[in-house]
C-alpha cells in the first residue's frame, strides 16, 4: 500500500492527478434521482474492454486465410490453454453487447435523454451502435464456418439491390463477385483495425459529449423541471447531486458484475445458445446449408427484405427507419420529456418495439 | 430543420441504406432439379424423392451419380460429359460401387450379389434409388426382406447386429453433441465413420458367423471412442463447476456493491 502511495505521489507531483481525480470523478455530480439505466454506459465500456482483450488474445492464434481460418479457430478452441474460454467470451460477449446497446438506446429513447441540445451525444451513440453492428458482421465471417460464409453471402448480397451502384457496392464489400478469401482479408482488416479504431474514437467523442453538455436527468419524480432550449451552450450541472465516485461507481460496478455473470452463465451453461449447427462446419461454397439465418439482431432486417415485393423497397424502408432514428433529436424538439405526458411517442415506442420483436420472431421461423 | 441539414439527408440516407444488412439468398439449383422438378410422373419422381435423402444431406447431387453437366441444359445429359442414364438391374451394384467400394466387395461375395444377374436384390431394392435411406438396421425388416425370401436368417443377422448398431448410432449422436460445443471431433468422427462402414459392410455379406465375429471387433473399437466422449464430458462437467463458482461470485459481488450503494444513498439522504 505504501508503495502505491509513493507511486501516486510521484505521478501527482508531476501531473497533478489527485486534483484531476477530485475534480473529474469525486467532483463530478450526477442527478440525485439517477437510476439503474444510467449504468449501461459503464457496462458497455466494460464489455467493449473485454472484447478488445479477448480479441487480442484470439489474434495470437487466429490465421486470416480461407484455407486455415476454420482450423485455427478449432485449434484455439481445442488446443490452446483456455482458448475455448477466450473464444466464447469474445463470441458470446458480442451478443451481450448488442443486448446492452439495445437496452441503452431504448432507455435513452424512453426518457427522451436526447433532448436539450444533445444531438451530438445521440448521433455519436447511434454511430457507435452501427459500428458495433458492423463489428458483429465482420467478426461473423472470421471463423470461416458454413454459417459465417453463407450469412456473409446473404448480407453482402443486400447492397446489390441498390440501383446503378448496387453491383459495385456488392463487389466492393466482397472484394470480388463472390465471398471468398479476399472477403475474409478485408473483413479481418476492418474487424481488427479500422472498426475498433473508429469505435474507440467515437466512444471518446460520445463520452466527451455526455460530460461536456452534462448528464440528462431522469424525467421522473418531483425534481423534474421542463427545460426550454438554451440560446447558447450551457453545461447542465447538478448542484447537490451525488458524486460519480465513489457513490455511483459502485452501482456501475454492481451492474457490470451482473452482466458478466450473465455472460459467464451463457459461456458455461448454454455455450451454443447463439450458434446453430452450421457454425461448427467449415465453409463450403458449394453446399448451401438449409435454413441459414442471420444473427438474431439482424433478423428484423432479413425479414423486412422478404416482406416487401422488391428488395429495393425493403432496403428503402430499412434505410428510412434508420435515418429517422438518427435524426430523431432534430425532429422531436418539444421540451417535454416525461413519458406520461408524451402518449403518442410512448405508444409509437412500444408499438415499434413490438413490431421489432414480432418481425424478428417471424424471420427466425420463416 | 435547417437547409444545411436537409441537404445532408440524401447522403445520410444513402450511407444508412448501404449499411443495412441481410437478404434472403436462394441456394442455386442444378439444371437437373430445375427440369425434372417441373415434370409429372416417373420423370419428376427423382427430383421429388432426392430432398431429404442421405445423399442430399451429404451434398451428393444428381450429377455425382449420373454424370452430365449440372450447370448447362444443353449438356446436362451429354454422354460426352459422362452422363449415365438408368443402369440395368444387374449393373446397379457397379454403379453405386464407384463410391461405396468396400460394400461392393462384400456384396458381390454375398448370396444377394451372387444372384444379382438372376434378379437378386441389389442396392436400390433395399436402400431405394433416389430417396436413398441411410444404412441402418431398420433396412432389415420382415416387410422388406419377405418381399423376396423368408425373414428367418435376416432376423438372426439383425439380432446379432442390433446392440452394436445402437451403440454406433449413440456414438454418432455423442460426437455431434460435442461438435456443437466446439470440440474438434473430426478425427474421432473419421474413426467412427470407418468403423460404421466396416460394420455395415458386414450387413451385405448376409453371413451370421461373419457378422458375429466382426461385431466383437467393432464393439472393442467403439469402447475406445466412447472413452473419448466420456473424457470430454468429464472435462465439461469440471468447467461447469468452475463456471458456476465464477457466476456465483460475480452475483455475490454485485449484491455486495449494491449494498454499498445503499449505504451511500442513506448518507446522501441525511445530507
Amino acid at each position: 500500500m505504501r508503495v502505491l502511495t509513493l507511486i501516486v505521489d510521484f505521478v501527482d507531483r508531476r501531473l497533478g492527478v489527485r486534483e484531476l481525480f477530485d475534480k473529474e470523478l469525486r467532483g463530478y455530480l450526477l442527478p440525485r434521482n439517477v437510476n439503474v439505466w444510467y449504468t449501461l454506459g459503464a457496462v458497455l465500456l466494460a464489455l467493449f474492454g473485454l472484447q478488445i482483450l479477448t480479441g487480442i488474445l484470439l489474434l495470437i492464434h487466429y490465421v486470416p486465410h480461407a484455407d486455415q481460418a476454420f482450423a485455427s479457430v478449432q485449434r484455439i478452441t481445442n488446443e490452446v490453454p483456455f482458448g475455448w474460454l477466450v473464444r466464447l467470451l469474445h463470441a458470446v460477449g458480442a451478443n451481450v453487447i448488442v443486448i446492452a446497446l439495445l437496452l441503452h438506446m431504448l432507455s435513452v429513447l424512453f426518457m427522451a435523454s436526447y433532448k436539450g441540445r444533445r444531438e451530438f451525444t445521440w448521433l455519436s451513440g447511434f454511430g457507435l451502435f452501427n459500428l458495433a453492428m458492423a463489428l458483429c458482421l465482420t467478426g461473423y465471417l472470421l471463423p470461416w464456418s458454413q454459417l459465417s460464409f453463407w450469412a456473409t453471402t446473404v448480407a453482402t448480397e443486400a447492397p446489390g439491390a441498390i440501383p446503378v451502384v448496387g453491383d459495385l457496392a456488392r463487389e466492393f464489400l466482397r472484394g470480388g463477385a463472390t465471398v471468398g478469401g479476399q472477403t475474409l482479408g478485408r473483413f479481418f482488416a476492418l474487424h481488427v483495425v479500422a472498426l475498433p479504431l473508429a469505435l474507440l474514437g467515437l466512444i471518446g467523442l460520445h463520452l466527451f459529449c455526455v460530460k461536456r453538455r452534462g448528464i440528462s436527468p431522469p424525467p421522473f419524480g418531483s425534481d423534474y423541471r421542463s427545460q426550454e432550449l438554451p440560446a447558447a451552450f450551457v453545461h447542465e450541472e447538478h448542484r447537490g447531486g451525488i458524486p460519480f465516485f465513489p457513490n455511483y461507481v459502485v452501482k456501475d460496478a454492481a451492474v457490470i458484475c451482473f452482466f458478466l455473470a450473465l455472460l459467464l452463465g451463457i459461456v458455461f451453461f448454454a455455450p451454443n445458445l447463439f450458434f446453430p449447427p452450421a457454425a461448427f462446419e467449415p465453409a463450403d461454397p458449394f453446399v448451401t446449408p438449409p435454413r441459414i439465418k442471420p444473427e438474431w439482431y439482424f433478423l428484423w432486417a432479413y425479414q423486412t427484405l422478404k416482406i416487401f415485393p422488391s428488395e429495393l423497397i425493403g432496403l428503402g424502408v430499412q434505410g428510412a427507419f434508420m435515418t429517422l432514428l438518427a435524426l430523431l433529436p432534430f425532429l422531436d424538439r418539444g421540451p417535454e420529456r416525461r413519458p406520461a405526458k408524451r402518449p403518442i411517442f410512448v405508444t409509437v415506442f412500444f408499438l415499434g418495439l413490438l413490431v421489432f420483436v414480432a418481425i424478428s420472431v417471424w424471420g427466425h421461423y420463416s | 430543420m435547417n437547409g444545411r441539414l436537409r441537404s445532408l439527408l440524401p447522403l445520410l440516407a444513402g450511407v444508412l441504406l448501404a449499411a443495412t444488412p441481410a437478404l434472403a439468398l436462394a441456394p442455386p439449383e442444378t439444371v437437373c432439379i430445375q427440369c425434372h422438378g417441373g415434370q409429372a410422373g416417373p420423370l419428376g419422381d427423382p427430383a421429388r424423392e432426392w430432398p431429404g435423402s442421405v445423399h442430399q444431406r451429404n451434398g451428393i447431387s444428381c450429377h455425382d451419380c449420373h454424370g452430365g453437366d449440372p450447370a448447362d441444359y444443353a449438356n446436362a445429359m451429354s454422354p460426352a460429359r459422362g452422363f449415365i442414364g438408368v443402369p440395368a438391374h444387374d449393373r446397379v451394384p457397379e454403379f453405386c460401387g464407384r463410391c461405396h467400394v468396400g460394400v461392393l466387395e462384400d456384396y458381390r461375395q454375398s448370396a444377394h450379389g451372387r444372384k444379382v444377374s438372376e434378379g437378386g436384390a441389389q442396392c436400390v431394392v433395399c436402400h431405394g434409388s433416389h430417396a436413398v435411406r441411410e444404412a441402418s438396421l431398420d433396412l432389415i425388416n420382415e416387410r422388406d426382406c419377405s418381399r423376396c425370401h423368408d425373414y428367418g436368417r435376416a432376423a438372426e443377422i439383425r439380432a446379432a447386429l442390433d446392440e452394436t448398431d445402437a451403440r454406433l448410432a449413440g456414438l454418432g449422436e455423442g460426437f455431434e453433441r460435442l461438435r456443437r460445443l466446439g470440440a474438434d471431433v473430426e478425427p474421432a468422427k473419421g474413426k467412427l465413420f470407418d468403423l460404421r462402414n466396416r460394420f455395415h459392410r458386414v450387413f451385405h455379406s448376409v453371413e451370421v458367423d461373419k457378422v458375429r465375429a466382426e461385431t466383437g471387433r467393432v464393439q472393442a473399437e467403439a469402447a475406445l471412442l466412447q472413452a473419448e466422449i466420456d473424457a470430454y464430458d468429464r472435462q465439461t462437467a469440471r468447467r461447469r463447476v468452475w463456471g458456476g463458482v465464477a457466476v456465483g461470485l460475480l452475483v455475490m459481488l454485485g449484491l455486495v456493491l449494491l449494498q454499498v450503494r445503499h449505504t451511500y444513498a442513506d448518507e446522501e439522504r441525511r445530507g
